[in-house]
């Protein structure tokens, strides 16, 4: 820490690019796991290239990148791995992608989640941000594509925004890099807990569902103490999910 | 230990237990609910944080360009125009360079290799085995698929980077949908038509898991850059020889045109008929979304299309192609008893052969060049002049190939082949099973061996039995 | 033998038969091979069982003759079976009627319970045809034990109903009693909702798939006389001979601020119109239903036609800032209430 005060002004968050290295894809010893979700098409693909300096192809189309990408970056000698989990507008159904999402964002438990969403279409992308949100709170919302937000006339408050998800919120327009410095200053922050998020829960659920939730999150914590996603893990056993009740049986939950 | 993981049971066993108490008492619209709670949370937010200075919905431009690529009168037009330009451009694009790097690896590395083996004292066998065997392989393989590969995939990627291609899939479904497909394959089909390999890739964009082994399966009934040589080759030498010659290459392209389409009969046929029989149980579901329009970044994807596409697929196809040029060239040099066991297998073969019209050497050459259909028509001249032991050649087990037409065309007359043999190979060019290449894709794609064996067995059936019946009904009719 | 291609063609012909014969679908020497292999014992006694129970709940008393006319099996083994399951007390003979003791009903709710399940485990997880689910489970009840159902009920969420709207008994053979009167004696002008569709005969079934009636649908029916029934339903008309009417059973809706009227199929769009969205359809199953709420059509979001398509199908709905293309089966099945054209 001492060494960034000397290098930068103390409290500017500007980004120092000598400190940035692009690792490429030596993802060996590093100090900390990053996933990047969000929905397809939001220039997820794009993000990551601009993070770690791969040229992944990035098509416009929904669903391109089906397996799990990896990279990695450097930054104030901390070396973070990025995994580019599937594009999905959900982790509540049963196709692969979701699969592979949701399990690694809930067993895989990465350091900081980036949650990138298509700034223009910010509702739709909510859905998937919400469900994250109920797994983990360590996460920075990326609020890429701003450029064709802008030109279809939204203006985007990021700072209210923040206020309701309880997580940072980036503006980016990944394609030409602008706001992946500070994309990368937050990560940085996130993972080393300068930043405290808040923990989101949805709310709009109908009341006797919501009684449900909560006698059975009750119980999974007083058998799991340590557990902090109770409710999404209630969500699952009330969906019938058979690989969290095998992940409960084999212990990789608690 | 075991004391721990029998308490842990018991707890997980009452809380799963409860938990399906209380599924009973929510009833089965838990789902439900639970995305509209999330959708009606979204929309709160989204009054707090967005405004929208203008009303409209989607940007006017977006909507003009969709208005007219989905209109009535110029929606299918565009599109033919488009895969027109990019099919032109790709074959006659890659002619040139295609030359360029025949003569490299080919005619000029192919002879200083072989001397730089003799010069540094290798035996015979083991400098024919490395550079006519292995080496002539690999290099046949660059030099027929990256040039056409190379203009294709980058020119189908601008496309998809666009956003094109969904309204495309979007225009077609409808015709896709009669034979119990997705729309979306019109696009991995055409992929098909640059590779196979690549087509199974580029199914990925299917979600639904019915019509995307579909789309695996009969991806190969689309002609890959790999056979389209071999469909100008024999339309050339026999098919526009049979007309005046003012009309020659007219109808030889309208040959290889007649068998692409038959290609695409093929692929419609056949996916109606496993939706209606093997796949109806899969599960089928539909979505499209139609991404807004984005310019794309040109040199970036030019160079990620060739390094994930081109070189990716080139790679494996060397692979699998550096074994075939050692077995090509083993079989015709080891002898059993007086003769090459290539020579053996092809009179074994010739009875079968001429039953679907064909001989033991096509079947021979097709069987050794599974893993590219690049090096079949340089296998079976080498193979027919080994077997005639007529003149010319470079000798057992180098794979060739002239420059003139005309040549090659007497080496293949004086091994036997009439019209109809030519006619038969087309066809079995185009159903036969799929190189290994995309054996490998489409096993790496569902993890099925059960998908990999029938999309491999099934176009080498339906070969057999159009050959075959094609050859009785000629010699019956001629 | 000398060759000649028109004994080639022959015997090529010949092969081809052959082939269609051992391995056809229906009736193939395959099939009928493999299917007497099967133990056909247990399918009969448990055919009987579940006939003698339809027709217990039906109050109809069913003779031997009864069962020999309506079973698909030789009379001989029929009866074989009969005897068989009064001596293991399955069955009592009473007036020359057959009625299930205790043991026999629980066993009959069993297979039931397993028709049932196996009906909605195919509507749900997999993508065959509605048309099929019966008689896959027709032969899937004779195959899976007590634990295999259990499981499978377990996946399943413990559903309390079947794709057709019939109870599924519990595994303790509790069964919800079946409630509402026929389409076809319903009243004109009464509001009621679809909460069961029969699914035999198949002849009738099918014209009712034909029509594409929605189970759960509310309706309201405007004509009803011998020679047809007509009805609104999600803002469709639709008609039915009486004959027909009489597999779907309705439930009163006694609450007339269900406004029906303004219920609508979202297929029935058009363009310049906005909606806004009730729901989907419970027609709606599995994984079509998943996808389709993760894309946004959920209960009020706004939705309407962006781009119509050079062959008519499918059209492109703009939802919630997204252009998604939707094929015309999965439109019927959204729910909207029409707001009429947009004011510019």
């Amino acid at each position: 820490m001492e060494s960034k005060a000397n290098n930068t002004c103390d409290n500017c968050i500007h980004f120092n690019v000598g400190e940035l290295k692009k690792l490429g894809i030596k993802t060996a010893n590093f100090d900390f796991v990053v996933a990047l979700a969000g929905n397809p098409n939001t220039g997820k693909s794009t993000v990551f290239n601009a993070l770690t300096g791969l040229r992944q192809h990035t098509g416009n189309w929904p669903g391109k990148t089906v397996t799990r990408a990896e990279g990695a970056f450097e930054y104030q000698q901390q070396k973070f791995k990025l995994i580019d989990l599937p594009g999905t507008y959900s982790l509540l159904s049963t196709s692969n992608d979701e699969e592979v999402a949701r399990n690694f964002i809930l067993f895989g438990k990465p350091t900081v989640t980036v949650i990138v969403v298509d700034a223009s279409r910010l509702e739709r992308n909510l859905n998937l941000v919400l469900q994250i949100l109920e797994i983990t709170s360590s996460a920075v919302l990326c609020l890429n594509l701003m450029d064709e937000a802008g030109r279809n006339n939204i203006k985007i408050d990021t700072r209210t925004l923040s206020k309701d998800l309880g997580i940072p919120v980036i503006p980016t327009v990944a394609r030409s890099q602008n706001g992946i410095p500070e994309l990368i200053q937050t990560i940085s922050e996130l993972a080393n807990g300068k930043i405290k998020c808040k923990r989101y829960n949805i709310k709009n659920i109908p009341n006797n569902i919501e009684k449900s939730v909560q006698v059975l999150s009750e119980e999974i914590e007083k058998e799991y103490p340590n557990i902090s996603n109770s409710r999404w893990i209630a969500f699952r056993l009330l969906e019938g999910d058979t690989q969290i009740i095998e992940a409960l049986e084999n212990g990789e939950i608690a | 230990m075991e004391k721990l993981r029998k308490m842990n049971r018991k707890r997980i066993n009452r809380i799963i237990s409860l938990s399906e108490e209380l599924r009973w008492k929510i009833g089965d619209d838990f789902h439900d609910n639970l995305t509209e709670s999330i959708y009606a949370d979204a929309s709160k937010i989204v009054e707090d944080s967005v405004t929208y200075t203008n009303k409209k919905s989607r940007f006017r431009l977006d909507v003009n360009i969709d208005k007219i690529v989905t209109s009535k009168i110029w929606g299918f037009p565009i599109m033919l125009f488009i895969l027109g330009v990019v099919l032109w451009l790709t074959i006659i694009g890659a002619n040139y360079p295609s030359g360029l790097l025949s003569e490299l690896l080919l005619d000029i590395t192919h002879p200083i290799l072989k001397n730089f083996g003799e010069s540094v004292g290798l035996p015979w066998w083991l400098n024919g085995f490395l550079f006519d065997g292995v080496y002539l392989a690999v290099a046949w393989v660059i030099a027929v698929m990256l040039p056409p590969m190379a203009i294709f995939f980058p020119l189908f990627t601008l496309l998809e980077d666009f956003g094109y291609l969904p309204r495309v899939a979007f225009n077609m479904d409808t015709m896709f949908k009669k034979s119990g497909a997705h729309g979306k394959q019109a696009l991995t089909m055409t992929m098909g038509f640059g590779c196979n390999a690549a087509g199974v890739i580029a199914t990925r964009i299917i979600d639904s898991p019915r019509e995307r082994l579909i789309a695996i399966i009969t991806n190969n009934f689309s002609l890959c850059n790999g056979r389209w040589p071999t469909q100008i080759l024999l339309a050339t030498i026999f098919i526009g020889a049979v007309v005046p010659e003012s009309y020659s290459s007219f109808v030889s392209l309208s040959a290889v045109i007649g068998i692409a389409v038959l290609g695409i009969f093929f692929m419609f046929f056949f996916s109606w008929a496993l939706s209606k029989t093997m796949l109806k149980g899969e599960v089928s579901t539909f979505n499209l979304e139609l991404p807004p329009y984005r310019r794309p970044v040109f040199w970036k994807t030019i160079y990620t299309s060739l390094i994930d596409r081109t070189l990716i697929v080139l790679w494996r196809a060397i692979v699998f192609a550096a074994p075939a040029g050692a077995v090509i060239w083993l079989i015709s040099n080891i002898d059993v008893g007086n003769e090459s066991i290539a020579s053996w297998i092809i009179h074994a073969l010739d009875g079968f052969g001429f039953l679907l019209g064909l001989n033991g050497v096509i079947l021979l050459a097709y069987i050794v060049a599974i893993p590219a259909n690049e090096i079949v028509i340089p296998t079976i001249l080498m193979l027919t002049i080994m077997v005639t032991g007529i003149s010319g050649g470079e000798g057992a087990g180098v794979m060739f190939e002239l420059d003139s037409f005309n040549a090659m065309g007497d080496i293949l007359k004086e091994g036997g082949w009439t019209l109809l043999t030519a006619v038969n190979v087309m066809l079995f060019s185009l159903l036969h099973n799929p190189c290994s290449t995309t054996i490998y894709t489409i096993y790496k794609e569902t993890r099925s061996v059960k998908w990999t064996v029938v999309a491999s067995v099934l176009p080498v059936i339906v070969g057999l039995i159009v050959t075959f019946l094609v050859a009785q009904i000629w010699r019956i009719l001629l | 033998m000398i060759y000649n291609p028109i004994t080639a063609l022959l015997v090529f012909l010949a092969g081809s038969l052959l082939c269609f014969f051992v391995f056809r679908p229906k009736n193939g020497i395959y099939t009928l091979l493999k299917n007497s292999y099967q133990q056909k014992g247990k399918t009969i006694l448990e055919d009987v069982l579940k006939f003698l129970y339809h027709n217990q709940e039906a109050s109809n008393s069913i003779t031997t003759n009864d069962l020999t006319n309506s079973l698909n099996f030789s009379s001989t083994l029929i009866i074989d079976s009969i005897n068989k399951m009064m001596e293991s007390e399955l069955i009592f003979l009473e007036k020359d009627t057959y009625k299930l003791t205790a043991k026999g009903n629980e066993y009959a709710l069993q297979i039931i319970r397993a028709h049932r399940l196996w009906e909605k485990y195919l509507s749900e997880k997999t993508g065959f045809h509605k048309e099929e689910w019966h008689e896959r489970a027709e032969k899937k009840e004779h195959e899976l034990d007590t634990s295999e159902i259990n499981k499978l009920a377990i996946l399943l969420g413990n559903p309390k109903f079947d794709p057709h709207g019939d109870p599924i008994p519990t595994n303790s053979g509790r069964i919800a009693k079946k409630a509402g009167i026929p389409l076809s004696s319903f009243e004109v002008n009464c509001i009621g909702k679809i909460i069961h569709i029969e699914d035999e005969p198949k002849i009738i079934y099918n014209q009712i798939l034909a029509e594409n009636i929605h189970i759960y649908s509310t309706i309201r029916v405007i004509e009803n006389n011998k020679k047809r029934v007509v009805f609104h339903s999600e803002g469709e008309v639709f008609v039915l001979p009486p004959i027909v009417a009489g597999n779907i059973t309705i439930s009163v809706l006694e609450n007339s601020n269900v406004n029906e009227d303004n219920i609508a199929r979202l297929s029935s769009l058009k363009l310049n119109e906005t909606a806004s969205i009730i729901g989907l359809s419970k027609e709606c199953r599995g994984e079509n239903r998943r996808r389709l709420l993760d894309l946004g059509f959920v209960k009020n979001s706004k939705v309407q036609i962006d781009l119509l398509n050079p062959l008519g199908e499918p059209k492109a709905y703009l939802i919630k800032g997204t252009t998604i293309a939707l094929r015309k089966e999965q439109a019927s099945k959204i729910l909207i209430k029409n707001n009429g054209k947009q004011g510019e």
